[in-house]
């Protein structure tokens, strides 16, 4: 049975400071923004009926802004804005990557990066990039202002470091340097429109084709995003050889814990996780030239 | 209870609506306007695509806060005599018609931003657009032949 919104009030503050405000008033509040899996789950009861505050309006949080080897990614930023921007598609290409899969073009429309850091899915796309280029997510309030790091700010399924009167305003990325590439990657059911079974994404920071730091993401295989630091560790120091991403990509599997949903297995998952970690790195490798 | 006044297919409207209505609540069972489908109310099939500020979005997935002040066009805002439309009825691109208006939609603010599209670039666009009746061949058929290519 849906659930029927028509009781649901929904506060638009004019400002941020209005939306702080309202925020520190009303703890029995959720945040709107993009609406693509906040309504779904409202009208599906997986979250309890609440008010909202609707700050899908509010321009001051949608920007994209690089400086200091920093990209800032304003939370009511869009797929779409992330998937055309000249800075993200420059310096975290593999987050312009994800913004594209991340669903179809009236997702990508709607759907903000605040939004899914929130949501916290751990199939969010948005994330694998975010865990390896080191984010920091910036959380507002009437109190103040603080920085919270990715890995920090999940602590478990759906368990998240904020406090209730805090708002998710930016989040922050390191910008890749030159002689760093890396990809995202994804595997669905379908290819227009699809949650992930697995993704991940892959950043190798190369003297040549010697490995001198390797950061690796894989999402959907345990109850919040994780590194890979066991195949990260294979990688460093080492020239991209076959031998060297096939061992890599088997270490992956000590950093995962799978479950069988309905979107796959968790056998099919451990091989999708090797196998795309594999095929990344060889991607890699060709692309710079080592294989 | 709420009132919202936005610009419908050209032409500014108010309606009244608990401020949680979708959009596509309020063009079917408000303003009914059927045009728009609803598919699955979930953001899965595309059907009720409508254009809000010239974008492709889902009407269900879009409640009237984030509507007010703002644009919309839907498929009662498209000239039947549109190329796009045209296209579409000669290439046999509609077969039960409830996914119609939604790629029509998709396919018409695809060619506004880019005229000449290649195959793989119509696809895309319509990625989120589900038929399950034309295996998508004619559709695309469809969009090219409008775009002249």
């Amino acid at each position: 049975m849906e659930v029927p919104l028509h009781d649901v009030d929904v506060l638009v503050p004019k400002n941020l400071t209005e939306a702080l405000r309202i925020l520190s008033e009303r703890r029995d509040i959720r945040v709107l923004a993009g609406g693509t899996d906040l309504l779904v789950q409202l009208r599906s009861g997986a979250v309890s009926k609440s008010d909202l505050i609707d700050i899908s309006r509010l321009q001051e949080l949608r920007y994209i802004r690089h400086s200091d080897g920093y990209i800032a990614i304003g939370a009511l930023t869009t797929y779409s804005d992330i998937a055309g921007s000249d800075i993200v598609r420059r310096y975290a290409p593999l987050l312009a990557e994800a913004a594209e899969t991340v669903g179809s073009v009236q997702i990508m429309n709607k759907g903000t990066i605040g939004g899914n850091v929130i949501n916290a899915s751990p199939a969010a796309d948005s994330l694998p990039p975010l865990y390896v280029l080191d984010a920091k997510l910036k959380l507002v309030s009437v109190d103040g202002t603080r920085a919270v790091g990715i890995s920090d700010f999940y602590r478990g399924y759906k368990k998240l470091e904020i406090r209730p009167n805090e708002l998710l305003a930016e989040v922050r990325l390191r910008a890749m340097g030159a002689g760093e590439v890396g990809h995202f990657f994804k595997h669905g059911l379908r290819q227009g429109d699809a949650i992930s079974v697995v993704n991940g994404a892959v950043v190798l920071d190369l003297d040549g084709d010697k490995v001198v730091n390797a950061a690796i993401a894989l999402g959907a295989v345990a109850p919040t995003v994780v590194r890979a630091p066991e195949a990260e560790r294979v990688l460093k120091g080492k020239r991209l050889s076959e031998d060297v991403m096939w061992e890599a990509s088997r270490e992956v599997l000590k950093s995962i814990s799978p479950i069988d949903d309905v979107r796959g297995s968790a056998a099919y998952r451990r091989e999708l996780s090797v196998n795309y970690l594999y095929m990344t790195l060889w991607r890699l490798a060709r692309e710079v030239g080592a294989l | 209870m709420g009132e919202f006044r936005f610009l419908l297919n050209g032409k500014v409207v108010t309606v009244k609506a608990p401020p949680c209505y979708t959009l596509l609540e309020v063009l079917r069972y408000v303003l009914r306007m059927t045009g728009t489908k609803e598919g699955c109310a979930r953001g899965d099939c595309g059907e009720c695509t409508v254009l809000l500020d010239g974008e492709p979005v889902h009407a269900c997935l879009t409640v009237m806060t984030q509507v007010e002040g703002r644009s919309v066009t839907t498929i009662e805002g498209i000239d039947p005599q549109h190329p796009l439309v045209r296209a579409f009825v000669e290439a046999g691109a509609v077969q039960c018609g409830h996914c119609t208006p939604g790629l029509i939609i998709s396919s018409y603010a695809l060619l506004s931003r880019n005229p000449s599209p290649t195959e793989e670039e119509v696809r895309e666009a319509i990625r989120g657009n589900l038929c399950r009746c034309t295996g998508y061949s004619k559709i695309v058929r469809a969009v090219l032949s409008a775009a002249g290519v």
